[in-house]
């Protein structure tokens, strides 16, 4: 069986490039991020009073502190590194740093397209549109959607997902 | 659907004359609920029964049971009513109706258009009392499962045979489709592959290994260690013993039957419309005796029921020929012996030396395939049309080394395609490539329509064991990837 022809990068998207996700998300998670490690450094910083746990706790604010800023730098990365791409047959979904991940989802598989948004998510506007097919594993999850953009995806994958439905 | 006809050998009911499931139901659904309690008292109360009975007599006893047997009373009780307001019948339209529930009424309707398979299955617990279950699959997948819980045998199988009748329409192929059976497992094979799994033997090794260290330290103690973990891989093998007991496949025009079980036979049939994914796996040390198993992802079975994992495995043991034969049953013109694999590359050796060898993908015209696996090498087959969605993965040391692995993703079930650490341009030049095979074979293939009346097999399939597989594939040039898409028309005709 002769080799077939190999691409450039295997994450490049088809023809013009990915279509970004909304830096609001970045905002969103920054900020469910907050309302974790605010509590627990207000918490050890009390327990910073007792002066024999003082050192402990200094070290645990400074290791909390330390998590914190990375968490905040990463989770911009992420939301930058989600993209999506509509072909004529299928959508792309990538994402991710480390592990990078892409999948393709032919029209004729879509079985539902779901919008939610959690309450942070909705203040900040912000949706997130998941697509099902009859595979368990497909993981097409595309967060950090402005609303109106999120409802006009749905609509043009459920239009065409009609078009080319295939049986199972 | 207008006034069904009768049918010759097969009796028709009345249409909407409702009927009971057998009398001995809540019996039977009362001791499956309140075993376990019976059960735990006998363990644990036998010592406070025994003071009893010496202090009051017979009075006693009942006196300390007294909670049981107000439980099981009541359970008894409610089975009852709850047998009292069940009932199925054939509606107006001609579809199978069961009606539940005292309190809450609950009217399931199948719709025979829709049938997928009816099966007689047999408990333990109903074996016993001579009762049977009839499984009704329905296409749709989810909970589309209608159970009917319990009837006498013969009630059962001329209900299925019944329903199977009106679901395929007036005319022939009505009752009990005839069957023809292809192959069995004999039990011999089965303890002796049970035993030779791999699993089995890493639990074996180490339990020896923990009971060694353990007597090694603390002296005979450790024996008694001896048999919690010495029993563990014993119990698995004697449970799947339990459930593959006596497997036979057979052939009938709704599909492939299975039919297993020592205790409770369950019986399965397999429409080929169904199946998504097959997987052969072949453990280290059967590959001596050539022996392979055979797992089915079909759509709609849920997996963990009662029955465990029912449906999900097509032959647990058998030779190679045997099992090619099958699966050229499940998925015509397959061949599995045909595939030529194309291997992972040498770098990948790095990210994985122990199952390099065991990597690789392949493909022809009906059928994508990777394999992998370490001890068991497993080949995952997928019919192009069964392709759901493609992924490419990568992590870091992939990333580093230039791989990615290229996903086919198909419905749940034990089959999962994936091409693991390809060089990460060709992953990516697969996953499109498999994405426009997946697309023209649904454009090109059969509508998805079974329980329709069909003509048996023309061949008879049991022509013996030299009978060779049907229409060996013959190895075909790849389909190009996407900037130059050869038509579908085009493809290579397979031989007869």
């Amino acid at each position: 069986m002769a080799e077939p022809l190999s691409v450039d990068d295997a994450f490049a998207p088809p023809g013009e490039p990915w279509h970004p996700v909304s830096p609001k998300l970045a905002t969103a998670r920054r900020l469910t991020l907050m309302l974790v490690t605010v509590p627990v450094l207000l918490v050890l910083g009390s327990t910073a009073f007792v002066a024999q746990a003082r050192p402990v706790a200094l070290a645990l604010v400074a290791v909390t502190l330390v998590f914190t800023v990375w968490m905040w730098w990463l989770i911009g990365r992420r939301v930058r590194s989600f993209g999506y791409a509509e072909r004529a047959d299928d959508l792309l979904v990538t994402s991710g740093i480390m592990f990078r991940r892409l999948v393709v989802v032919p029209y004729g598989r879509m079985q539902l397209v779901d919008i939610t948004a959690g309450p942070i998510d909705r203040s900040l506007g912000v949706t997130t549109v998941q697509l099902h097919t009859a595979a368990a594993s497909t993981n097409a999850t595309i967060p950090g959607l402005p609303p109106a953009e999120a409802s006009g995806l749905r609509d043009r994958l459920a239009a065409l997902g009609e078009q080319r439905s295939a049986g199972l | 659907m207008t006034e069904p006809q009768p049918i010759p050998g097969v009796g028709l009911s009345e249409p909407e004359r409702r009927r009971h499931t057998h009398p001995l139901t809540p019996v039977v659904n009362s001791i499956r609920s309140v075993g376990i309690l019976i059960g735990a008292v006998i363990v644990f109360g036998l010592g406070g029964i025994r003071e009893a009975a010496l202090a009051g007599g017979l009075a006693g006893v009942l006196a300390a049971l007294s909670g049981v047997i107000v439980i099981l009373g009541l359970t008894l009780g409610l089975s009852y009513l709850s047998w009292t307001r069940t009932e199925y019948f054939f509606d107006s339209s001609g579809d199978f109706r069961l009606d539940s529930g005292i309190l809450q009424r609950s009217e399931r309707r199948v719709t025979l258009s829709r049938l997928q398979s009816v099966d007689v299955v047999r408990p333990l617990l109903g074996r016993i009392v001579g009762l049977a279950q009839v499984r009704i699959e329905v296409a749709g997948g989810g909970d589309s499962r209608v159970v009917l819980s319990y009837l006498s045998e013969k009630d059962a199988q001329e209900l299925r045979a019944e329903i199977i009748a009106r679901a395929a329409g007036v005319g022939p192929g009505a009752g009990e489709a005839p069957e023809v059976v292809l192959a069995t497992v004999p039990t011999g094979d089965l303890i002796v592959s049970l035993l030779l799994r791999s699993e089995t033997f890493l639990l074996l090794a180490v339990s020896v290994l923990i009971v060694a260290s353990i007597v090694l330290t603390e002296g005979a103690g450790g024996l008694f260690v001896l048999f919690l973990t010495g029993g563990l891989p014993l119990l698995g093998v004697f449970s799947q013993f339990m459930r593959y007991f006596g497997f036979t496949v057979a052939e009938s025009p709704d599909g492939l039957r299975l039919r297993h079980g020592l205790a409770s036979v369950q019986s399965q049939t397999v429409p080929p419309g169904r199946v998504q994914a097959i997987e052969i796996s072949e453990p280290l040390l059967w590959r001596r005796r050539g022996w392979v198993r055979v797992s089915l992802t079909v759509a709609g079975l849920q997996s963990g029921q009662e029955e465990g994992q029912m449906g999900q495995v097509l032959l647990p043991v058998a030779p190679r020929d045997v099992a090619w034969r099958i699966i050229n049953r499940v998925l015509p013109g397959v061949d599995p012996s045909a595939f030529q694999f194309e291997p992972a590359p040498p770098r990948a050796r790095k990210r994985a030396w122990l199952q390099w060898g065991n990597l690789g993908v392949a493909h022809d015209d009906r059928v994508f395939v990777a394999s992998r696996g370490f001890l068991t090498r497993y080949v995952a087959v997928i019919p192009h049309a069964r392709t759901q969605s493609v992924g490419v993965t990568q992590g870091p040391w992939e990333r580093a080394l230039g791989l990615a692995s290229v996903r086919v993703d198909t419905t749940p079930g034990p089959v999962s395609v994936v091409g693991l650490y390809r060089d990460a341009g060709q992953a990516r030049a697969i996953a499109e490539a498999q994405l426009l095979r997946a697309a023209s074979a649904r454009a090109s293939g059969p509508a998805d329509r079974w329980m329709v009346p069909r003509v048996p097999p023309a061949a008879p399939p049991g022509a013996g064991a030299a009978s060779p597989p049907v229409a060996p594939v013959e190895p075909i040039a790849p389909t190009p990837p996407a900037p130059d898409p050869e038509p579908p028309g085009a493809q290579p005709p397979v031989a007869p």
